[in-house]
């Protein structure tokens, strides 16, 4: 019976061919499952899925690189049966991708053209199978006699089960709050709840004590293969929703691995607490949905909008469990350590800082949870100064707020820097880093520096360049900082004669130094450019000086350092706060029409410079 | 009206050419979605038009004459009725599979996997598969209801139908009485479907149910011997009336039973499916463990019939001398 392996070896691909052993051993599982009908096979079968999905994968890739169904199965004879007999198997049939992978199996196996008798008969037999797949069985005739098309009839058949098990599940939960019956998906359900009986789970703590949350897990087991099927999708949102009361009311791994996929590839759509709860109880698929959102804000062509972050969810969800937004946090930190802090990552961390702060403002009804809790690890002096947002003061105490804000980071970096052998190096560092961490979280604030530069005299620069070049330099790495204030204050002078010129010629030597402090440079510059950047656009933009002479520079400057799509970023951030009330204007208006203008000079610039670039 | 009438015929020559003509070779996707939104009009039309029946005898007209056609242009026709066109789609796609003609990449397409919205043609084969698979996987953990979630469901439907048609005055009869006939195999899941319809919460279809069953008392003993006895005192609980055809019927059969020598017992012999004593007796005792009230008038009835039987106290003389006998030693 053994039969030769395959000597073909699969060009570029790192799968082996079926073995004749392995299909065996899947045979063998397939025609147990057909005969047998009770729990065990049930299990039995759910268990195996994921593994007879890969096998599956692997057939299909062998039968594609054969040349001839009847080569196939010359290699595989047992092929035909094996498949024959997953078609009845309904938790294969149940899951998309098992569905998939075996239709295709099957049309693998058909041949267009066919050269022999084996041939002719995987291809009748093919058809035949298709045909019982839509077969009639008793109930269908029933059905028959009351007009009843077979699809209703099904659909009705599984929405009723699902019903069913929503709400026994419903049942086992310990306290229904109203709401939850208000808010519940389909109407139907809640016809179905009435009918139901009052098993509440009350053995909080006693393990030995029976409960109706035995049955949760079971159930979760069960609905493994149909995470993929749209009618089940309540039910499945009503497993994931289960309060976890009772030590026993614990949802399959299993389970919730398949729903993790099923919605990350869109191929199950969960009601917004469905997918908080799936966030809570499964960790790498928070992990996935973070990345993913982050990966969205880095292909963005602008400044995420405030929408995208909303639709995500994730703002929501940390709003409702702090332990989601500490996790979230964790994210963060380690791709600002590694990234060593991009704009677009840093911009994305206030972005979406924000959103989850105005996401708890809405929290009205929940317990309200500490700053402290949400942010444990920060310094807690900066915690209540950093949080608040602009608005919630009035314009005029901005300076001095930050001035303060910049005297307090400064005092713990000079700590760090200058602490005594005796405290630990690393933990003083590691204040560093929270307090830097906590700025990049309300980075409104280093904005409102930025905005402030622009119409300060030259003495009062001095601790919002500070804080500006903090943000945008964490660490003294070589005892750069000092170099680099010095720089920074250079850019601020040189910015504040340009745009002060009132007469047309403009200085070139003026210019150039600018155009040099923003251009890249072989050897990475003390101060970053973007930080004088971000400083030149607020220049343009809430300067009091005419527009045109406003475009004219900003035109001179970016055609020479070429940093056209990092302004247009900027002026789109800058709008987003005008938006947000969190600029300081006394005629918004007017800043809104500037930041259009200078917005279209930008576009016709990157247009003009497009085919030169090709 | 016209238009309605050459739609119908349409349809039903669009059928035969799916399921019999090399037509389909020629069919691609474009072609395959005309079809199923012809056979979804289709439907539509008839449940539009099925209370009418005016309209319903000049559409079964057109379809006796379109019929007539087809049948001469096609080998193997079956012909399409009125009743059949609710179902126009489902019909559809079994000729569409059963003609070997039909091009593989027609069937790739019904069969596609991935995914696919309701309505469309793509992937409606995948999609009925998936709902009848994730029936059966569920169903063996939805153990609460005594019937099964697929018996509730066609109970409710079949409800609904009577309803409807009760509602309007009309016809209801014809849908009971087509059911057992050309449905043997299936007649003891019909039954389970009426013990769920009857267990479903109480509304005006139920009463017509049950006069129907009083008066086709095949189906009634039928049920009553095929049954669990868990589900049946369920049904004895909750409906009164089929209480008292229960009651009578289990008194039918005693009346039927006769004495055998040979074997010591009390058996049916002009019965099928027979019934023994044993479960006679077990069913009166459910029965009476139910519904006390009724043990009493039994009592009494059984006596009265004793009587008229010679009143002998000897095992074997009198069916109803030895039920009583029983029932007093279960006391």
């Amino acid at each position: 019976m053994s039969q030769p392996q395959p000597l073909i070896q699969l060009p570029q691909t790192a799968e082996r061919a079926p073995s004749a052993g392995e299909l065996r051993f899947w045979l063998d599982k397939a025609v147990c499952w057909g005969q047998a009908d009770g729990p065990d096979a049930r299990k039995d079968a759910s268990l195996h899925l994921s593994r007879l999905k890969d096998f599956l994968q692997q057939v299909l890739t062998h039968i594609n690189n054969m040349s001839s169904t009847a080569e196939t199965l010359k290699r595989l004879p047992l092929l035909g049966q094996f498949l024959g007999r997953l078609c009845w198997n309904p938790y294969v049939t149940a899951d998309a991708t098992g569905r998939r992978l075996l239709l295709q199996c099957l049309w693998g196996l058909y041949s267009e053209h066919p050269g022999n008798a084996v041939e002719r008969t995987a291809n009748q037999w093919i058809r035949v199978l298709c045909q019982l797949a839509t077969e009639e069985d008793d109930a269908q005739a029933l059905m028959k006699k009351m007009d009843i098309p077979p699809k209703d009839y099904h659909l009705e058949v599984l929405r009723k089960v699902s019903a069913f098990f929503f709400s026994a599940l419903i049942n086992s939960v310990i306290m229904l709050t109203y709401t939850r019956v208000v808010l519940l998906p389909s109407f139907q359900m809640v016809a179905l709840l009435q009918k139901s009986i009052g098993k509440s789970c009350s053995c909080l703590g006693d393990t030995n004590q029976r409960c109706a949350c035995d049955n949760i897990l079971a159930t979760s087991e069960a609905c493994v293969p149909l995470v993929t099927c749209p009618e089940a999708a309540p039910l499945i949102s009503a497993l994931l929703q289960q309060q976890v009361t009772c030590v026993r009311a614990a949802l399959s791994e299993d389970f919730l691995d398949a729903v993790s996929s099923a919605y990350s590839s869109r191929c199950l759509s969960l009601e917004e607490q469905a997918v908080v709860s799936l966030w809570c109880h499964n960790l790498p698929s928070l992990e996935e949905a973070v990345l993913r959102l982050l990966d969205c804000a880095l292909t963005y062509s602008g400044p995420i909008p405030q929408k995208q972050l909303e639709q995500s969810l994730l703002p929501k969800a940390c709003a409702q469990h702090c332990s989601i937004f500490l996790v979230v946090n964790d994210i963060f930190r380690s791709i600002l350590k590694q990234a060593d802090g991009t704009e677009c990552v840093k911009y994305f961390v206030g972005a979406f800082t924000g959103c989850f702060l105005r996401e708890v403002a809405l929290q009205q009804h929940q317990t309200s949870v500490s700053l402290k809790a949400m942010f444990p690890q920060s310094p807690q002096s900066l915690l209540l100064p950093l949080l608040t947002r602009p608005t919630e003061m009035p314009q005029q105490a901005w300076r001095r707020h930050l001035i303060w804000l910049s005297s307090s980071l400064q005092r713990l970096t000079q700590e760090e820097e200058h602490g005594d052998d005796n405290s630990s190096r690393s933990g003083r560092f590691h204040t560093v880093f929270e307090a830097w961490f906590l700025l990049v979280q309300c980075s409104h604030w280093v904005q409102v520096a930025v905005q402030l530069l622009v119409t300060s005299e030259p003495e009062d620069c001095a601790p919002l360049l500070w804080l500006l070049t903090f943000y945008h330099h964490p660490t003294n790495r070589g005892h750069h900082r000092a170099l680099q204030l010095v720089r920074g204050k250079e850019a601020w002078d040189h910015l504040h004669s340009l745009f002060s010129v009132l007469d047309p010629p403009l200085p070139i030597d003026l210019l150039q130094s600018l155009v040099t402090l923003l251009s890249p440079q072989p050897q990475p510059p003390p101060l970053s450019p973007l930080l004088t950047l971000n400083l030149f656009v607020n220049f343009a933009v809430f300067l009091q000086q005419s527009l045109s002479a406003s475009t004219e520079i900003v035109q001179m400057v970016l055609d020479r350092c070429g940093l056209v799509d990092g302004a247009r970023w900027v002026l789109s951030s800058l709008q987003i706060r005008m938006n947000q009330g969190d600029c300081l204007s006394s005629d918004t208006e007017r800043v809104h029409l500037r930041i259009r203008a200078l917005q279209n000079t930008l576009t016709h610039m990157h247009v003009a410079s497009s085919p030169a670039k090709e | 009206m016209e238009a309605v009438l050459k739609n119908v015929a349409g349809t039903a020559e669009l059928l035969a050419v799916a399921s019999l003509s090399g037509e389909v070779e020629r069919w691609e996707e474009p072609t395959v979605s005309r079809a199923f939104q012809w056979a979804r009009y289709c439907e539509h039309l008839c449940r539009r038009f099925h209370d009418n029946p005016a309209i319903r005898r000049v559409i079964e007209k057109q379809l006796r004459v379109t019929n007539h056609g087809l049948r001469a242009a096609f080998a193997g026709y079956g012909d399409v009725s009125f009743s059949d066109l609710y179902r126009c789609q489902h019909l559809l796609l079994v000729g569409l599979l059963k003609n070997p003609q039909l091009p593989i990449s027609v069937m790739k397409i019904l069969f596609d996997a991935e995914q696919s919205e309701y309505q469309e043609v793509t992937g409606y084969c995948s999609r009925i598969i998936q709902c009848k698979s994730a029936c059966k996987v569920l169903s063996p953990l939805a153990d609460s209801s005594a019937v099964g979630a697929d018996a509730e469901v066609q109970a409710e439907m079949l409800m609904e139908r009577l309803g409807a048609l009760l509602s309007r005055g009309g016809e209801a009869r014809h849908i009971l009485d087509s059911v057992p006939q050309g449905f043997e195999g299936a007649a003891g899941h019909f039954c389970v479907v009426i013990a769920a319809a009857l267990l479903m919460k109480k509304n005006s279809s139920q009463d017509f149910l049950l006069d129907w069953l009083q008066k086709e008392q095949s189906v009634l003993e039928q049920m009553c011997s095929s049954l669990p006895s868990a589900l049946i005192i369920e049904l004895t609980k909750k409906q009164p009336k089929f209480r008292d055809a229960f009651c009578d019927l289990l008194k039918k059969w005693a009346s039927d039973m006769e004495y055998s020598l040979s074997e010591g017992e009390w058996i049916q012999t002009r019965r099928n499916p027979t019934v023994s004593f044993d479960r006679l007796t077990e069913h009166f005792l459910g029965l009476f463990e139910t519904c006390p009230s009724v043990r009493v008038d039994v009592e009494e009835e059984l006596n009265a019939l004793k009587m008229s039987d010679g009143d002998f106290d000897v095992r074997g003389l009198s069916v109803w001398g030895d039920l009583l006998s029983v029932f007093n030693k279960s006391v």
